[in-house]
């Protein structure tokens, strides 16, 4: 039996710089299954009502990666995102281009960054000049090695990840969820022999501005799940190299505090990340916090049962020979 | 009902407001809390970056020191939500959990992954249910329009989570409404709070919290509420320095979830810790406490 149609009401950016600074929103209302798809929809309302409506899209089958855009604020593949349930929880469908890209037109973005800060992380194998790999002879990985970045070749570079990140669109610096996703499988690639290099090279370069909001894991239509892989990053970075900038300090910071009380010393934590010179740059907006809430400056007791606390330390997190 | 209550670091210290808060809520609702002055950190989503299997161990305990009790946990933090929720999660992975039973069973300590994690606002929206609130509302907050904030660790990843819609939540708003707020919606209410980063780079995570605060208000928010209190130091402690960054005033006070529960059930602002807040409660509490006499 066929399915009741739907009026589904869809509001779509328009922008044509050659014609008007200002983008506007146009309203178009189709009578359509709930399955149909939004590219669908999209090019049906090209093909029929408006030639001019400008995007990209190419397999039609979540493969390409071609067709990311915001549907109702969320950065989606429009041929994997159907118009029934959008209709039933907005009561319309609001059609943007990307976040975080420059718009050229319509539903186009430019891509340039997102593909700069790709090539930036040097997105192929390093190998060993001593040892070149010879041609014709496989380099073989045991299936436990593959497991290791089973989720990041599944990435189709669509962009929504970045489109979604809160960090590209505060900071230039943040390479995006993608970029970094990738970088973890080079990481963890055994064949790679700039492992080391590229953690060294990170963690200055943006790692540490990943604010661990998964709105990237959620945008990503391949499960590929950056942000659980930027965490990753983030603890080989530090097994690599330590506490080197602000982000690993604290990460350290924050295990050594636990380890004390059990509890977080929010004064302490602070002393810990940003050192002497941090506090006192901060002294200002301590006193003001400091008037209100004088916890500020009191440690708080330890735990009781801290004594489990110390032995799964001890189990987990031995510290090194020496520095007991 | 009988909950394991887990109020986590910052509302034991900085953000006391919001036990305050949370114990007047529970009284006037019935929930029960029982103490466990044995509970760590949850790791606040720094830990795990240092050592993910650490950090999940001693939730591990956390979860288990509930387990005996026979109590689902009760969290009020977005952050100790998502941490302790995760640590079910990967409990479930047979190496994670080799790994964190065998730091745990030297000590007597099993955990067999029968807790549920809750955070306050699903206890009250599914367990205690928006009608039962709604029959304890004494001051409606008729007028008064307030954007919910989320906090990321409550929603998302939300197939580990499995909760809410982790772009497209409504139990806050829903809350907002029974309490008889006018729910604000805009888009920076699933959005982060730029607290991860405040000791990365402060420019940035003040960028992060301006915008939050600039888009709840141009879409007519009085005020903002927030289930989390990181979120809270974000929005309300650290709001004057976002003020520097965007570069214009944004003066918008910041509830914690349970004062806004608290105001509509009769709590005084005293009651509910709002004269510890950075950014003053005073002109949205005069706009329902006005009503509220009338």
């Amino acid at each position: 039996m066929a399915e009741e149609s739907v009026a589904a009401v869809f509001d779509i950016y328009r922008f044509d710089p050659a014609k008007a600074p200002a983008p506007h929103y146009q309203r178009f209302t189709l009578s359509l299954a709930p399955h149909t798809p939004v590219l669908t929809a999209l090019l049906r309302i090209r093909d029929e009502i408006d030639p001019t409506l400008t995007l990209r899209y190419s397999c039609r089958s979540a493969i390409c990666g071609s067709c990311a855009m915001q549907v109702n604020a969320k950065s989606r593949l429009a041929c994997e995102t159907h118009i029934g349930p959008e209709m039933a929880r907005h009561g319309r469908i609001v059609i943007e281009p990307m976040l975080n890209q420059p718009i050229l037109r319509d539903l186009v973005v430019d891509q340039q960054p997102f593909w700069q800060r790709y090539d930036a992380i040097e997105p192929h194998l390093v190998l060993d000049a001593r040892h070149p790999m010879p041609d014709g002879v496989a380099n073989p990985m045991t299936p436990a090695e593959v497991d290791r970045f089973k989720e990041t070749p599944r990435c189709i570079a669509c962009a929504a990840c970045y489109s979604a990140c809160p960090a590209v669109s505060a900071d230039p610096e943040f390479p995006g969820p993608m970029a970094l996703a990738k970088l973890y499988r080079f990481v963890v690639d055994p064949r790679d022999h700039a492992q080391q290099d590229r953690l060294v090279r990170i963690q200055p370069n943006g790692l540490w501005l990943c604010l661990r909001c998964h709105l990237c894991t959620e945008a990503c239509p391949k499960d590929v799940r950056p942000s659980e892989r930027i965490r990753d990053l983030k603890e080989l970075a530090i097994a690599a190299q330590g506490g080197t900038e602000h982000g690993s300090r604290h990460a350290i910071g924050f295990k050594e505090n636990i380890r004390e009380r059990g509890l977080l010393n929010e004064f302490k934590l602070v002393r810990q990340t940003s050192g002497v010179s941090g506090v006192m740059g901060q002294i200002g907006q301590g006193i003001r916090i400091w008037r209100k809430k004088p916890e500020i400056m009191r440690a708080p007791r330890p735990i009781e049962g801290m004594d489990e606390v110390e032995k799964i330390y001890e189990a987990l997190d031995p510290k090194p020979e020496g520095d007991a | 009902m009988k909950l394991a209550y887990y109020p986590g670091c910052v509302a034991q210290e900085t953000g006391k407001e919001l036990d305050l808060a949370t114990r007047w809520v529970c009284r006037a609702l019935g929930i029960e809390l029982a103490e466990f002055p044995t509970f760590s950190c949850c790791g606040s989503g720094f830990l795990d970056e240092a050592n993910e299997v650490l950090n999940i161990a001693l939730n591990a305990r956390n979860l288990a020191i509930a387990e005996r009790a026979g109590l689902d946990l009760l969290t009020i933090c977005s952050t100790c939500q998502g941490m302790l929720t995760l640590a079910n999660v990967r409990m479930k992975d047979p190496q994670v959990k080799a790994r964190v039973d065998g730091a745990l069973k030297p000590l007597g300590i099993e955990y067999r992954g029968t807790v549920t994690v809750k955070h306050l606002l699903r206890v009250l929206t599914e367990d205690v249910g928006l009608p039962a609130v709604k029959a304890k509302v004494v001051r409606p907050l008729n007028g008064l329009n307030v954007g919910a904030f989320y906090g990321c660790h409550l929603l998302r990843p939300a197939d580990e989570m499995n909760w809410e819609s982790g772009e497209e939540p409504h139990s806050f708003e829903d809350l907002l409404a029974a309490l008889g707020a006018t729910p604000v919606y805009y888009r920076g209410r699933v959005m982060c709070c730029g607290f991860p980063i405040q000791f990365v780079k402060a420019e940035t995570a003040q960028r992060v919290a301006g915008r939050q605060i600039d888009d709840a208000k141009a879409h007519g928010a009085d005020a903002m509420a927030t289930p989390c209190p990181l979120c809270h130091i974000s929005l309300d402690s650290f709001q004057n320095q976002a003020a520097k960054t965007v570069g214009h005033p944004l003066d918008l006070p910041v509830f914690h979830l349970p004062q806004v529960v608290g105001l509509a059930l009769g709590a005084s602002p005293e009651e509910l810790g709002l004269p510890r807040h950075l950014v003053p409660t005073d002109a949205a509490v005069a706009k329902i406490g006005a009503r509220a006499v009338a």
